[in-house]
């Protein structure tokens, strides 16, 4: 490679990456008039991949977009130094699949039983729609505006759903998607005395986590009990007599919090599970994120952003990092890993346009996140770019909010002001 | 004086005069002398004839030496000696041309007859060595030209004809030798007559050297000499007259003129117009003498000179070159402009010839300008202050350092019909309520901007408040007449009740004794819902659009500002009693805006011009503030209750110190339109104007408890995104009480949250 003849300008690169592709350490000469286009096909070929895997290429945390001289030309690079140029499989454009107009704002999606999506909404409504665009179930699980949902556990046909709403609950909701039976109310979730934020469960379908505008995190199974564990509240004349409604038409059990987690200075705007049993992040508008046990119910660590009001979390896959977003405009990308003292640095911190609203992580890599912003743009990222977003796309031509993301098995639902939309972002993992 | 006492000293005199020559000579000069003094000339030319009578003594002298021409030789070479001694002497003794003596020697002695000095030269010896031309010249060819001889072996002739050969005579390398080896070298001139080198005497130096000095070459002649006063003096006066005519009769007659002249003076005198003991001043002298260097120059500066108008240039000529020539653009946009407007008053021509320049038509007026400018010019040297214009801006911290403060706008929340008058944030900083002029007020959510509850009244809405207590949950909205307490749909179960109770008590409190004007009403508990406000309150009929509210911090009081009603437009609402008052009878000028401080039980009003505090427990006027705004149109205070910003519908700001003058601390001027709205942040050191240009403005405005340090105020950032509507622009604004968040509201109905 090396002996190259020199009426073509080269430069020294030395390849690194972090994929499963990871080539031999070795200075490569490589023509500064090559793209990213002759790259990914030069490591294919070293590779000798029998499929080929596109990838893109990160100069100093930048994305490659032009010729190596330009680059080099623009970042005052000379051509005797040695470039370190990390590739990564690269996105695929998104495409957009279909879109699902709604009635009103979709505060939450949730692409998580396959073949459907599940969508909450500021009329108090569930739907779930399959692929065909067909709107499979509608339940009116709250009077005020879901602000969150979650599936806790899925059968055949039948699947368990927890939401949050305003009307300071959560609830449980079994929801039938053959349109024979109609969704049914397990159980409503009482601690909270202000909008319950998000709610969200484990991997098993055990628990659930409960953050609200209140400052409390609740810690909650998913058992629906017998009898009331909460009494009616005192009520006077004419509140009972609407209550009584209520309860004619349902029969939802009152539920009581396994654990108050209580830390939070001011609003609680996401709370999660970790990966690991017994553990849990959670972020808030007093710009920290927080580390929970919850088998004890104590906070582990905290860290401590200055003045970022986070609004949503995110954890990757490997449990390595946390993605936050802030109305600062700001993705920030905490290390986990690090020791306690070492928690309150922020890795990295991604710029957005408008305040990002919404951050879901890849499952698959932990690499990739997508969040989506008020500007109706939704990123995503890959997090080792940290300069700009990988690629980007608009929901409802970019003129109303995104204000939630989901992402499952290479498909992002976007919902938000104009309804839910859903495109083909990255690797469909079967 | 008698004579003979004059006599008898002059014979004592002459007695010491003859053992001491010297002091006679000092004591001529004394004047007791002097009436004898022409009778000693006299004698003193008698003592010239006996110095002649001597002469032949002399003269024998002579004769006797005459027979030794040895001696004569050995005197002259003596005298030579001399010379050459006096010469040494004089070289030494740098200047006393007295002691050097190359002619024969003047000698100065004192008469012994007339005794007066007198100067005596020696004599001349008529012998034949006396004469230079009976010395032996061996070349005897005369004043011929001595280059006839120059091919010759001789010089010339002898006296006895013989030829006289002419010396060896060196060449150049030897007469170098000369003047190395001998001294006197230099001091030799060549002889043509002798045709070689003749050492110059003394004399003949001593003459060169007063010719290079430009003196006299006799040494014996003395330019300075004393002038002898023969009839000037004391002693010395005519005494005796001319003539034996008699004096004519005048010379004793005293004079008629004289007369005449000496008594105008004295009538001059007497009638006072002149002065006689007037005192002399020193400066009748027209000019007063003073040293010009003496004294530093003065810092009165020199007049400036006229100033000079500007050189013509390149583009002047009658014949410029091409790159000056105006283009038709130009010329088109020279033309376009107004006369004073350009930037040169001529556009450059071409001209193939000078001959066919035409005349100046812009003459007269130049000269009419250029006289005005000279005329007009000041000529009065400014004193220019160097002072670098930077170093005038007050040393501001960069907002960059002072974040967090709100810098974009996060979303936006949009009235369809009519312009967002009010907006109230909630106290937990969650919810926003926003009115506008359709009568309709929106319940949203201050992230999300999704609105969760929409209430329609009837008419306008002209302003919002939040309660600010935590434990119950209502806002009162002000419509025309009305003000309707409401409370928020999906509050805790336990917050509702509270509310209820404190709005709607079963048991109603008494009704005060002074009945009030305002009718407090409550529906009934069965017909209660999230749509109709929980309490009413009906202001009198006259009364307008409530255009202020202000909440007491902890809850109880509402106080309402309704402008443009007929009287009495500023009420007090008491929620727990159910009563209304008006706590002023009679208020001069309309009340613009009121305040609750916060800590204190004052109460600001601010009319159109002025601020007045009001004790209210004590019920009288604290203080009033002169904002010098005429008219306000807005006022916050800040959480310490020591600083007031009062806003104007003329674009001025005023922070006012409360602790100090009644004058504001600070007029700001930043914004290009009418203030409409301020507000400080309940935590954070900001505050926020609103103008109808379109545009927020955010202050830092950091308040130091130290009583000696002055507020420091920043400005951070300008908000734009309103569209100005019909004139009007951000009508309200109102901070998010827990983060540094703005909400806006804009007369074209859009409702923003700016956000850090």
């Amino acid at each position: 490679m090396s002996t190259s003849t020199s009426s073509v300008a080269s430069q020294p690169v030395v390849f690194s990456t972090r994929t499963q592709y990871p080539l031999p350490s070795q200075k490569f000469m490589i023509p500064t008039s090559w793209k990213r286009y002759q790259l990914s096909q030069l490591i294919n070929k070293a590779l000798s991949l029998e499929k080929p895997v596109p990838f893109d290429f990160l100069v100093k945390g930048e994305l490659l977009h032009t010729t190596l001289n330009q680059w080099c030309s623009d970042n005052g690079v000379g051509e005797e130094e040695t470039l370190e140029i990390e590739y990564i499989e690269s996105i695929m454009p998104p495409q957009k699949m279909s879109d699902f107009p709604h009635e009103d704002w979709v505060s939450s999606v949730s692409c998580q039983i396959q073949g459907h999506f599940l969508t909450a909404s500021y009329d108090g409504q569930i739907r779930a729609f399959d692929y065909s665009k067909n709107l499979v179930s509608t339940t009116m699980a709250h009077t005020a505006p879901i602000t969150s949902l979650c599936v806790v556990s899925s059968d055949e046909s039948t699947h368990t759903v927890a939401s949050s709403s305003q009307d300071l609950t959560a609830q449980i909701t079994q929801i039938h998607l053959d349109a024979s039976t109609s969704s049914k109310v397990l159980a409503s979730l009482h601690l909270h005395t202000s909008t319950v934020s998000s709610i969200s469960s484990n991997n098993a379908g055990t628990n659930l986590l409960t953050s609200s505008w209140d400052g409390l995190i609740g810690f909650w199974d998913t058992n629906i009990p017998a009898a009331d564990e909460v009494p009616e509240p005192v009520l006077n004349e004419r509140d009972r007599k609407k209550r009584r409604r209520i309860e004619n038409s349902t029969s939802t059990r009152r539920k009581v919090p396994l654990l108050v987690l209580k830390s939070h200075i001011g609003r609680v705007s996401k709370a999660l599970f970790a990966r690991e049993d017994g553990k849990a992040a959670s972020c808030g508008f007093d710009s920290t994120v927080r580390l929970w046990n919850t088998e004890y119910g104590v906070c582990e660590h905290t860290i401590s952003a200055a003045e970022k009001p986070f609004l949503d979390l995110a954890l990757t896959p490997d449990g390595h990092s946390a993605l936050a977003v802030s109305t600062d405009r700001t993705m920030t990308l905490f290390d986990l890993r690090a020791s306690p003292t070492h928690l309150a640095a922020a890795a990295a911190s991604f710029a957005h346009a408008a305040t990002p609203s919404c951050v879901v992580v890849c499952e698959t890599n932990s690499h990739q996140a997508v969040t989506g912003a008020y500007d109706g743009v939704v990123r995503v990222w890959d997090v080792r770019s940290t300069k700009g977003a990988v690629a980007t796309f608009r929901a409802w031509e970019g003129k109303q909010k995104v204000l939630s993301v989901d992402w499952r098995r290479g498909i992002v639902g976007v919902g938000g002001e104009g309804g839910l939309e859903v495109w083909k972002v990255g690797e469909e993992v079967a | 004086m008698p004579a003979k006492d004059l006599a008898g000293r002059k014979s004592t005199k002459r007695k010491q005069i003859d053992a001491e020559e010297i002091q006679s000579a000092e004591l001529q000069s004394n004047g007791v002398l002097e009436m004898l003094s022409d009778e000693e000339e006299d004698g003193d030319a008698s003592s010239d004839d006996g110095h002649v009578d001597e002469f032949p003594e002399i003269v024998n002298e002579s004769s006797s030496e005459d027979s030794d021409y040895d001696e004569d030789d050995e005197d002259e070479d003596e005298e030579d000696t001399e010379d050459t001694e006096d010469e040494n002497a004089n070289e030494s003794g740098a200047d006393s041309d007295d002691s050097l003596h190359v002619f024969p020697k003047a000698k100065t002695i004192i008469s012994r007859i007339t005794k007066q000095p007198k100067t005596v030269y020696p004599e001349i010896e008529p012998n034949y060595d006396s004469d230079s031309s009976t010395e032996d010249t061996p070349n005897r060819v005369g004043d011929v030209p001595m280059h006839w001889y120059d091919d010759l072996p001789h010089i010339g002739y002898d006296i006895n004809g013989k030829q006289v050969l002419r010396p060896a005579r060196g060449d150049e390398l030897d007469k170098f030798l000369a003047t190395v080896d001998d001294s006197s070298a230099w001091t030799s001139a060549f002889d043509k007559n002798t045709q070689s080198d003749k050492p110059l005497t003394a004399e003949e130096l001593d003459i060169i050297r007063r010719l290079y000095t430009n003196e006299n070459p006799d040494a014996g002649y003395d330019p300075y000499e004393p002038t002898t006063e023969w009839f000037t003096g004391k002693g010395k006066e005519e005494i005796m007259p001319l003539s034996g005519a008699l004096q004519p009769k005048r010379r004793w007659v005293p004079s008629k003129w004289e007369k005449q002249k000496v008594m105008k003076i004295v009538r001059a005198i007497r009638q006072g117009r002149i002065l006689p003991s007037k005192p002399k001043t020193t400066s009748t002298s027209k000019f007063d003498a003073y040293a010009i260097w003496s004294e530093p120059s003065s810092s009165v500066v020199p007049p400036l000179p006229a100033p000079k108008p500007a050189l013509p240039t390149n583009a002047e000529s009658y014949n410029p070159p091409e790159e000056y020539l105006p283009t038709e653009e130009e010329r088109k946009a020279w033309e376009a402009l107004d006369p004073e407007d350009r930037e040169r008053n001529y556009l450059p021509q071409k001209y193939s010839t000078l001959r066919l320049v035409p005349a100046y038509d812009r003459f007269i007026k130049e000269r009419f300008f250029r006289q005005l400018d000279l005329y007009l010019a000041p000529r009065v040297q400014r004193v220019k202050l160097n002072i670098d214009p930077n170093s005038l801006i007050p040393k501001l911290p960069s907002p960059s350092s002072l974040k967090p403060f709100p810098t974009y706008k996060s979303l936006q929340f949009s009235h369809s019909n009519g312009r967002a008058r009010c907006i109230s944030v909630s106290p937990d900083g969650e919810w926003v309520i926003s009115g506008d002029e359709g009568g309709v007020v929106s319940l949203w959510e201050i992230m999300v901007g999704r609105e969760v509850k929409r209430w329609q009244f009837e008419g306008k809405i002209g302003a919002l408040a939040w309660c600010p207590r935590s434990d119950v949950s209502y806002f009162a909205v002000g419509l025309e007449d009305k003000i309707h307490l409401v409370t928020p749909p999906n509050v805790d179960p336990a917050v509702l009740s509270l509310t209820q109770t404190v709005l709607a008590p079963t048991t109603l409190p008494t009704a005060p004794a002074t009945p009030s004007t305002v009718k407090w009403t409550t529906p009934a508990s069965a017909t209660w819902s999230i749509d109709t406000p929980l309490l009413t309150m009906d202001l009198p009929a006259s009364s307008s659009v409530p255009s202020h509210f202000c909440w007491h911090r902890k809850g109880d009081y509402l106080a309402s500002v309704s402008t443009g009603g007929a009287q009495s437009n500023v009420w007090i609402h008491q929620i727990s009693r159910r009563h209304s008052q008006s706590p002023f009878k009679k208020i001069k000028g309309a009340v613009q805006s009121v305040l609750f401080h916060p800590l204190k039980p004052h109460f600001f009003v601010a009319t159109q011009q002025y601020v007045r505090i009001y004790n209210l427990s004590e019920q009288q006027l604290v203080k009033t503030l002169i904002p010098g705004i005429k008219w306000i149109s807005s006022m916050d205070v800040h959480p310490s209750g020591d600083h007031l910003i009062v806003g104007g519908y003329d674009r001025k700001l005023c922070w006012f110190d409360l602790e100090l003058s009644e004058k504001p601390y600070k007029v700001l001027r930043y914004h290009s339109r009418a203030i409409r709205s301020l507000q400080f942040h309940p935590a954070y050191p900001l505050f926020a104007s609103s103008s109808d240009d379109g545009s927020i403005q955010i202050f830092h405005s950091r308040v130091y408890n130290d009583l000696m340090t002055d507020p420091l105020i920043v400005p951070l950032k300008i908000l734009r995104g309103h569209q100005i509507t019909d004139g009007l622009g951000v009508l309200q604004v109102k901070w998010c009480s827990k983060h540094p968040w703005l909400v806006s509201s804009g007369a074209d109905g859009s409702v923003a949250v700016w956000c850090s």
